[in-house]
């Protein structure tokens, strides 16, 4: 009966007090809010989005009412419900303040000035440099101080600068006379509150007067970190995962609401048929309905044959070529890079420089390098077709061999275009994977090899059975890799390519083929079936790849 | 075997090895080698078949009685190969011969020759079963009317220092007099005709703040993994662990409709902010902390410091090359990336477009300049390499290092 009039007496027992007025009112505002939202005309928010504010806004007012009582009964989940929904609020806040006061959007503005400002940032970089000089200097504590006062004084001589040439001023200048709307300064007093709460909550006295221990501190501090990733992950990654599965049932457009169609795009993808064929050239009208199948290919058998036919043929199509691109890809640039990564693991001088030189390619822009390969396979000046050229006189001069020198018409010829792009894909990737598997080959340990050698195996022997299976995790994680990327291929295929499509759609890819349903024509349900198509076959292959990794890595462990 | 075939035998496997390896690097290297060149060529240059390396220019020479100067080419006169400057360029000669006697050809400038019987009636004759136009064809002061058998076009090449001498032959197939020569305004006429300097404006401005922004979420989000007790941290953990392999193209589509309907389509913010979460940095970031000791947290707790004073001032400065490595992998997708800017900004929205978007223009509005087209490819790959070459060390190892923890 003592305890009340104790806890009243408490100096934070008023700020406790005034806590859970705030919580009251905040539920009390979120359910204004919610009335206002399905009230006040012309908000300009669709049903599917009043929904799903709707219901965050009552969530938010629950937990609300809950902290408030918890705080009531001085239970410090209170306090952990409080300083979340104060958080999320004045994050909410945050960015509206942002996207009023233009930040967002002022991006754009920015990059008018920012090329002005850029040589002052390099300013900055040099001071930088100057400064992390001066530990060098750190037997001469004169030198080390005055390096590191002058380094001070130009990185803030940079940014000073850099600010001004980039016209910042001017920036906060029409960031604060946009923040003059409604919502820009509803949003400040927001963050206003909602800071002064969570400063007011996260404080010693009141935490420890909601017996706070220091699991519970670790807890939010978890969260606290965690939280700006959490909710950027949540808003650009996870939601819109989901929502690219929903949209895969549906009919979307990209602007008009989505319609639910059920399975019917991945039936549309689904819908082939295979037709016996009464002579290998029988033409596909005769066997099968030419108003909904289309002939992906056919299969000739003696006599007769197969004829494979779908309602979307350059889906097969997609398919077919990047599988194809995959399957000479993923050796072309595993195989050389395995020899060539134990070429370099020998002790020899200069292996570091040979390494350096691989990994070079692997870093460039793919447009880039799809540019200089398209003038590097030109049919009639490019140096491809010059190598060649110089090979076939050499080899018919020399050996009389009498070759005809093949004058490869490498992009614009159906059967070399898909060719033609899985040279430059192995190229790319060759260098990148020698050193993933370098890296392998120098986990391996020496005592292995010493003790084959003493058993008397030779090199190759000690290739097999020793590279080989140790390796194994290092060639998993290589090829799987290899192949994610291979089955993604886009980049090189739209820049080299004219159309993208190729000759006769010999190098439309699956990717391609997304983005031409998606972004082209706008069937954005259908190409998000197709992107979970893609997904499934990426995810088998890998699947496959894992299951026969961990059979065959009986040495591990 | 003893020891001297042993060491014949050692150096013949170690020079072979170092041809291999040669090779392969000459393999990689060449593609960018002839951009480079190619990037310093003039346009007739690129186009020259057989194609050569160095950029190489054509040499004029100012000629006595001529206004521009003249290109020279190597033409033979009296048996040797001589420097002559091209006077004239388009000169019609015509094979003519006699319709008696079509094995006797003589060649004669067109302008040299007038149609039989004027040009209103010029008068024909029956040849190798068609009717064939004369023309009046002086041979040793005698006209005779003769038929036009071919048509070729010459140029006129005459001897600088002596004018007088006049030789005519196949501008096409003499060989034009070069030296070598670079031609860097390429760079800057590339830059200032196709708008490359936004492009790489937008580029530097959007790669900067993914690096940045990345790296801070990361940094907190790695540490609340690794050191951090929470409920649903193993949970969130395997989360971001499962979304590591799903392909970025899963996303275009609802990232797009979310792009459109906060009204961020065609808009730079549209390349950068969704950029900034990613949880395979948060990941990298993790393993990276996970390693530290705990010992000094504690004690730096104990004394009172909060955690963010901890990561600020214990644990970042101990993880400079944690973040380097990071911070190039991040440089290098945003530098790089092409899809995503390719669907959310506007083709025609040049202002806004980054370096890959401008190359894939530039690809189709300067397909008969290739030395602009590959000056710009340097632009967009150079800044990388530089990157690469200056951080190279640690970047190798860090990607061998994920190879073999992942």
């Amino acid at each position: 009966m003592t305890v009340m009039p104790d806890r009243s007496a408490h100096p934070t027992a008023f700020i406790l007090r005034v806590f859970m007025v705030w919580r009251g009112l905040f539920a009390l505002l979120a359910l204004v809010a919610v009335l206002g939202l399905w009230i006040v005309p012309g908000l300009g928010a669709s049903p599917w989005q009043k929904i799903v504010l709707s219901m965050a806004l009552c969530i938010a007012a629950l937990f609300s009412l809950l902290g408030l009582f918890d705080i009531a009964k001085r239970l410090h989940r209170g306090r952990t419900i409080s300083l979340i929904l104060d958080y999320l609020a004045f994050v909410a806040c945050l960015v509206i303040v942002l996207n009023t006061g233009g930040v967002f959007t002022g991006i754009d503005a920015l990059a008018d000035t920012f090329g002005r400002g850029i040589l002052y940032l390099g300013i900055i970089v040099a001071g930088y440099l100057l400064g992390s000089l001066s530990d060098r200097y750190s037997h001469r504590p004169a030198t080390e101080r005055w390096l590191g006062s002058v380094s001070k004084w130009i990185m803030i001589a940079g940014a000073v600068l850099f600010v001004w040439k980039i016209d910042a001023v001017n920036g906060l200048l029409f960031f604060l006379r946009n923040l003059l709307q409604p919502a820009g300064w509803i949003a400040v007093t927001g963050i206003i509150l909602f800071g002064l709460s969570l400063w007011g909550m996260w404080h010693e006295t009141t935490a420890s007067r909601l017996q706070v221990k220091t699991h519970h501190e670790a807890m939010l501090n978890g969260w606290l970190f965690l939280s700006p990733n959490l909710i950027g992950f949540l808003i650009f990654f996870a939601g819109p995962l989901l929502l690219s599965f929903f949209f895969s049932f549906t009919d979307s457009d990209a602007f008009n609401p989505p319609n639910w169609v059920g399975f019917e795009n991945y039936a549309k993808i689904f819908n082939i048929r295979f037709t016996g064929l009464a002579s290998p050239d029988q033409l596909a009208r005769e066997v099968v309905d030419t108003k909904i199948y289309d002939e992906v290919g056919r299969l000739r058998l003696g006599n007769g044959g197969i004829l494979f036919a779908a309602a979307d043929p350059f889906f097969w199509l997609a398919l077919r070529n990047t599988l194809t691109f995959a399957l000479f890809t993923v050796p072309l640039s595993v195989l050389p890079a395995l020899i060539l990564a134990n070429i370099l693991n020998s002790k020899l001088p200069g292996m570091k420089f040979f390494r350096a030189v691989y990994f070079i390619p692997s870093i460039a822009a793919i447009v880039g390098i799809a540019l200089v390969w398209q003038w590097l396979y030109n049919a009639t000046i490019g140096y491809i077709n010059y190598f060649i050229t110089q090979g076939v006189e050499f080899l018919n001069t020399t050996f009389q061999a009498g070759l005809v020198d093949p004058k490869i018409q490498w992009v614009s010829d159906e059967r070399t275009a898909l060719m033609s792009v899985i040279i430059i894909a192995a190229w790319q990737t060759m260098g990148f994977n020698t050193v993933l598997f370098l890296a392998g080959l120098q986990n391996i340990p020496p005592e292995l090899y010493e003790a084959a050698t003493v058993d008397g195996a030779g090199a190759w022997a000690r290739f097999w059975n020793i590279t080989i299976p140790m390796l194994a995790p290092s060639t998993f994680y290589v090829v799987s890799t290899t192949t994610i990327q291979a089955m993604q291929v886009f980049e090189q295929v739209f820049i080299l390519m004219n159309p993208a499509e190729g000759p006769n759609n010999s190098t439309i890819t699956l990717v391609l083929y997304l983005y031409r349903k998606g972004f082209i024509n706008f069937q954005q349900g259908y190409a998000s079936a197709i992107a979970w198509v893609l997904f499934i076959v990426i995810f088998g292959l890998t699947l496959i790849q894992f299951q026969r990794q961990r059979r065959s890595s009986i040495y591990e462990s | 075997m003893n020891l001297n075939s042993y060491r014949f035998f050692r150096l013949l496997t170690n020079a072979s090895v170092y041809v291999v390896l040669t090779f392969f690097a000459v393999l990689m290297l060449f593609p960018f080698f002839y951009m480079l060149s190619t990037s310093f060529k003039l346009p007739a240059d690129t186009f020259r078949y057989p194609p050569r390396m160095l950029p190489r220019d054509p040499v004029s020479s100012a000629v006595p009685g001529f206004d521009e100067p003249l290109e020279l080419y190597y033409v033979e006169y009296q048996g040797e190969r001589r420097e002559f400057a091209l006077a004239r360029s388009n000169i019609k000669v015509g094979t003519y011969a006699a319709p008696e006697a079509p094995g006797i050809v003589y060649e004669r400038r067109l302008s040299e020759v007038s149609p039989t019987g004027g040009a209103m009636n010029q008068k024909t004759v029956l040849f190798n079963g068609e009717q064939e136009k004369l023309f009046d064809v002086e041979v040793d002061g005698q006209v005779v009317p003769m038929v036009l058998l071919s048509q070729t076009t010459v140029g006129e090449f005459i001897d600088p220092q002596n004018p007088e001498v006049k030789v005519t032959q196949n501008v096409r197939l003499s060989e034009p007099v070069e030296n070598i020569n670079w031609h860097p305004e390429n760079y800057s006429e590339v830059i200032a005709l196709r708008g490359l300097d936004r492009a790489l404006t937008n580029t530097i401005l959007v790669t900067i703040l993914v690096v940045v922004g990345q790296l801070v979420t990361s940094v907190v989000g790695g540490y609340a993994f690794a050191r951090l007790q929470f409920p649903g941290r193993n949970f969130i953990f395997v989360f971001y662990l499962g979304t590591v392999m799903i392909p970025f193209v899963m996303l275009i589509v609802p990232l797009y409709q979310l792009m459109v309907l906060i009204g961020w389509s065609d808009r730079l913010a549209a390349l950068i902010v969704p950029w900034i979460f990613t949880a395979y940095g948060t990941f990298l970031m993790r393993q990276h902390f996970i390693t530290f000791p705990k010992e000094i947290e504690e004690a730096a707790l104990i004394d009172g410091a909060s955690r963010f004073q901890i990561l600020r001032t214990i644990l970042l400065p101990a993880s400079v090359p944690a973040l380097a490595t990071q911070a190039t992998f991040t440089f290098l997708y945003a530098w790089n990336s092409f899809v995503w800017p390719l669907i959310i900004i506007n083709v025609g929205n040049e202002k806004n477009h980054v370096l890959t978007l401008a190359l894939n223009v530039l690809r189709g509005r300067a397909s008969d300049t290739p030395n602009l087209i590959l000056a710009g490819a340097a632009i967009a790959i150079l800044p990388p390499l530089i990157v690469f070459i200056l951080g190279q060390r640690f970047f190798v190892e860090s990607v061998a290092s994920s190879g073999v923890k992942g």
